[in-house]
């Protein structure tokens, strides 16, 4: 199968994905306790506007009836109204989600580069002293939840050693640049803002590295186990025989074929990242998806649930169309379809 | 060292050092942020607070605490509720009521100016109450049933027609903000209110349209509401007023903190835990405020189902149970409560005789029960709302206390969505709650309406399950009964009856406390120095335009 016959495939496929989490969404963000309507009103709201609610919110009808709603607004770009920001949850998305991204994608950023820095450190100093740091390390992060890692930071930079900022996307004084991709860091350079940028960038590192410590860690650790196990290989005893300078054979012979496992975990690792956001969100005062989906489902903002876990559905499809590609990439095996 | 040890150590330092480097560049830039004398939003004469949610601005919609802090200081209403309980003259300067208390005439202040210029007349006081009942949303509830027509007599004249004779009227005209109806209706969109669409429903979510001290600026859904002075307030202005207000929607504890510290946050939430205002009190040039505010924290004890039907039984718990560990231990600073209402809340009644914990009493009392002798059979579920951590240490109290006299208690943690569902029947309704509640409005009868009156059950209001006509009649007799005097002692009767049939336990009159800089001069704080009386009118113990941000900052 060629390449684009393959991702034609995967998008193909992934719709019924959607459809499926879409159905299994509907169903459990209806099936929580309380009736929405009378949740965003209150218990002294008069029956007429909780029925005026929820004619609104067709919540009136049955179960496949508002399902059929639901889609038919989806399909147009109609996600309904929020019960919590009381507009429409498409704009709530627009807002929320760049800066989930934003932070999400340097987060990630971090966890490819420390984590093959560290993998590779690791096993090439495997069983010393740098490996034996490197593993302590690992444990502690991945053991540590990201939100205890956000207190910490918060703690540190906070109050202790105050050298980076700690709240919020953008310090007080900065005026944010115009809205045109809501990613402050991307539209701060098109309108050339440079100080901007500069403050945006620095909001964004201790929360992004909050988030990406656990991730980091643990493919670390793969890319390290992977890297050990490819030492004891033949391949690389012949490479080293030919005289194959140690650098090349490093990165050419022994990491590209160790990043294989350590790609397709990190894959799954980078679109959860959004998701684990929530608690880091809160803590750093980010006005991220993460926080709004969450406080949704405390509130049974049924349209606003169904929205960001369709969202995270489509993010987390997408990553993982693109990691099966890098690791086709990396893996003929994989590309030429089992042919090597 | 090897060409490759030195090429991954290279890789590595560069890293390194590009992380630091991106990190401390600008460091003393923050480090004077955290001094709090540097940049220019410090410099600013600003309050910002810290909130559960950010503000609806929009009044026929919003009810919650940072929303009706919000109107409080964008919008105006006919009386204000002064912080010894009473209503002063406000957008009206006088009123007088038909002798059968059904028409009520309000006189306006002429020449007050909306935020756009416009004056505000008679139609707009119609047009806001029209409004909120047609909505029916956030506080229009307190109108819906009981406001038959509103009309306008002349410019500054307007005149309500009541369906049924409402002692408090004037109480819950506090929560009706005068609207620009030009404005509103200028921005409206089709919608579900026939002629009048949406009602200005979705321009309202981030615009005020109100004459209040304040006028919104920006309002950043799930981040923050800012406003700015309006100079043309009516009341007018003294000096060192803020400038401005910014209400943030978080409560998040280590967030508050940092805020507080770095001096860009002037009044924290109501909802930092006792360790976390302690943390605060540390900080240099910021002070604790514990004020009593209409909030109380009940255990609703189910009256439909066994055991706790029997009121011997439902008295052995409340003979049982550790008031004084509670307000000395758990709620520092809170204060014991006196029967189903909080004790400045007018219609309170000081004279009550009060639950103390008195385990012979208990005992006795349980002997009474029916289901004495029969205990094993009959174990007590206590549910404590999740969201609500603090209350955990209240279930297990009471837990601990109830085995003293025999009885067995099953704490259950329950989102609090689920709560709700289970109060919807008296079967699934739980044995005990542990609630906080408040009153609608500022009279003793808000609380007795909401709490006792059979209309509220199958709510969070009322776990109880009372349902004793004789209440019921004596709550909408008194309600009905215009003299305010004659309307306090009907109030005081019926609290005696609820004390002698201990529907609940009745913990504490809730002190609110929050964290504030000493560089602010916060009236309601300084009536709690004092030992005065607050507001109890859910936000406006934060009516900014009578704070004052000092030069000390």
């Amino acid at each position: 199968m060629n390449l684009r016959a393959y991702i034609l495939k995967r998008l193909f496929l992934s719709i019924f994905v959607l459809i499926g989490l879409s159905i299994v969404i509907f169903i459990i963000a209806r099936v929580v306790p309380g009736d929405p309507a009378r949740m965003a009103l209150g218990p002294r709201a008069p029956q007429y506007a909780v029925d005026q609610l929820r004619q609104e919110m067709n919540l009136d009808q049955p179960l496949p009836t508002q399902y059929y709603y639901w889609v038919k607004g989806v399909l147009v770009g109609d996600l309904g109204k929020s019960l919590t920001t009381k507009r429409a949850v498409a704009d709530d998305v627009k807002e929320f989600l760049p800066a989930t991204l934003e932070l999400a994608f340097i987060a990630a950023i971090f966890v490819v580069i420390f984590s093959i820095i560290l993998g590779t450190l690791a096993a090439k100093y495997r069983n010393k002293w740098v490996d034996t740091v490197i593993r302590v390390m690992a444990y502690t992060g991945v053991a540590v939840p990201a939100f205890v890692l956000a207190v910490l930071f918060l703690l540190l930079f906070g109050y202790i050693w105050p050298v980076i900022p700690v709240l919020g996307r953008l310090s007080p004084e900065i005026m944010p640049p115009p809205t045109i991709t809501g990613l402050i860091t991307v539209d701060s350079l098109i309108t050339g803002d440079l100080s901007a940028f500069w403050d945006a960038l620095k909001h964004l590192i201790l929360p992004a590295l909050a988030l990406a410590m656990g991730p980091l860690f643990q493919e670390a650790r793969i890319v390290r186990s992977a890297m050990t196990d490819n030492m004891s290989k033949d391949y690389l005893a012949a490479a080293v025989g030919y005289g194959i300078p140690s650098s090349v054979i490093m990165r050419k012979y022994l990491l590209k074929p160790s990043l294989i496992p350590a790609v397709s975990v990190m894959g799954l690792d980078i679109a959860s990242l959004m998701g684990n956001a929530f608690l880091v969100e809160v803590i750093f005062n980010w006005p991220g998806i993460s926080r709004y989906g969450m406080e949704a489902m405390l509130r049974k903002d049924l349209n606003a649930i169904s929205a960001v876990i369709i969202v995270f559905g489509v993010i987390f499809v997408l990553v993982n169309i693109i990691v099966d590609l890098i690791v086709a990439y990396l893996d003929p095996r994989i590309r030429l379809g089992g042919k090597v | 060292m090897s060409k490759n040890k030195k090429w991954t150590l290279a890789t590595v330092l560069v890293l390194m050092v590009a992380l630091l480097l991106t990190g401390c560049g600008g460091g003393k830039e923050n480090n004077q942020d955290a001094q709090g004398n540097s940049t220019a939003a410090n410099q600013e004469s600003i309050i910002r607070s810290t909130a559960s949610d950010v503000p609806n601005i929009d009044p026929g919609v919003g009810s919650d605490y940072a929303s009706s802090i919000a109107f409080a200081n964008v919008y105006d209403t006919l009386v204000f509720p002064a912080h010894d309980g009473s209503l002063k003259p406000w957008l009206a300067t006088d009123w007088q009521t038909s002798e059968d208390g059904l028409t009520w005439v309000f006189n306006l202040r002429p020449g007050v100016k909306f935020h756009n210029g416009d004056e505000l007349t008679a139609d707009d006081v119609v047009f806001s109450m029209q409004r909120m009942i047609t909505i029916g949303e956030g506080y229009g509830y307190l109108f819906s049933g009981v406001v038959k027509e509103a009309k306008a007599l002349d410019k500054n004249k307007v005149q309500f027609t009541l369906n049924k004779k409402f002692g408090p009227f004037l109480s819950t005209l506090v929560r009706l903000y005068v609207l620009d109806k030009n404005q509103v209706m200028a921005n409206k969109k089709p919608g579900p209110y026939g002629d009048m669409g949406d009602y200005g429903k979705d321009w309202l979510v981030t615009h005020d349209a109100g004459s209040g001290p304040y006028m919104v600026k920006e309002l950043k859904k799930e981040e923050y509401m800012y406003a700015v002075k309006f100079n043309d307030f009516w009341g007018g202005w003294e000096k060192d007023a803020p400038e401005a207000i910014k209400i943030i929607g978080t409560t998040a504890g280590p967030t508050v903190r940092t805020l507080m510290t770095q001096k860009q946050l002037e009044q924290s939430d109501q909802w930092q835990t006792e360790e976390a205002l302690k943390a605060l009190d540390n900080i240099p040039g910021v002070s604790i405020d514990a004020g009593f505010t209409g909030s109380m924290l009940n255990i609703m004890l189910n009256n439909k189902k066994a055991p706790t039907d029997d009121v011997h039984f439902r008295k052995a718990l409340a003979y049982a149970f550790d008031y004084q560990t509670v307000v000395d231990k758990l709620f520092p600073g809170c204060k014991k409560a006196q029967g189903p209402v909080q004790f400045n809340l007018p219609g309170f009644n000081p004279n009550l005789p009060q639950y103390e914990r008195n385990l012979d009493k208990a005992k006795a009392e349980l002997a009474q029960s029916k289901y004495a002798g029969k205990l094993d059979q009959y174990p007590v579920d206590i549910v404590w709302i999740a969201n609500v951590p603090d209350e955990e240490k209240i279930a297990l109290l009471f837990q601990a206390n109830a085995a003293e006299i025999g009885i067995k208690v099953n704490i259950v943690k329950t989102p609090w969505l689920s709560f709700v569902d289970q109060v919807a029947t008296p079967d699934n309704t739980p044995n005990a709650s542990v609630v906080f509640v408040s009153p609608h409005y500022n009279e003793a009868g808000s609380m007795l309406e909401s709490r006792y009156h059979s209309k509220s059950t199958g709510t969070w209001e009322q776990g109880e399950w009372l349902k004793n006509p004789e209440i019921d009649a004596d709550i909408e007799d008194a309600l009905g009964t215009l003299d305010q005097n004659e309307r306090y002692a009907k109030y005081q009767k019926i609290q005696e009856k609820l004390v002698d049939l201990c529907p609940s336990i009745w913990v504490f009159d809730q002190a609110e406390k929050r964290a504030y800089q000493d560089y602010i001069q916060w009236p309601g704080a300084e009536l709690n120095k004092q030992g005065k009386p607050v507001s109890s009118v859910m936000g406006y113990n934060f009516y900014y335009h009578d704070y004052k941000v000092t030069s000390q900052k």
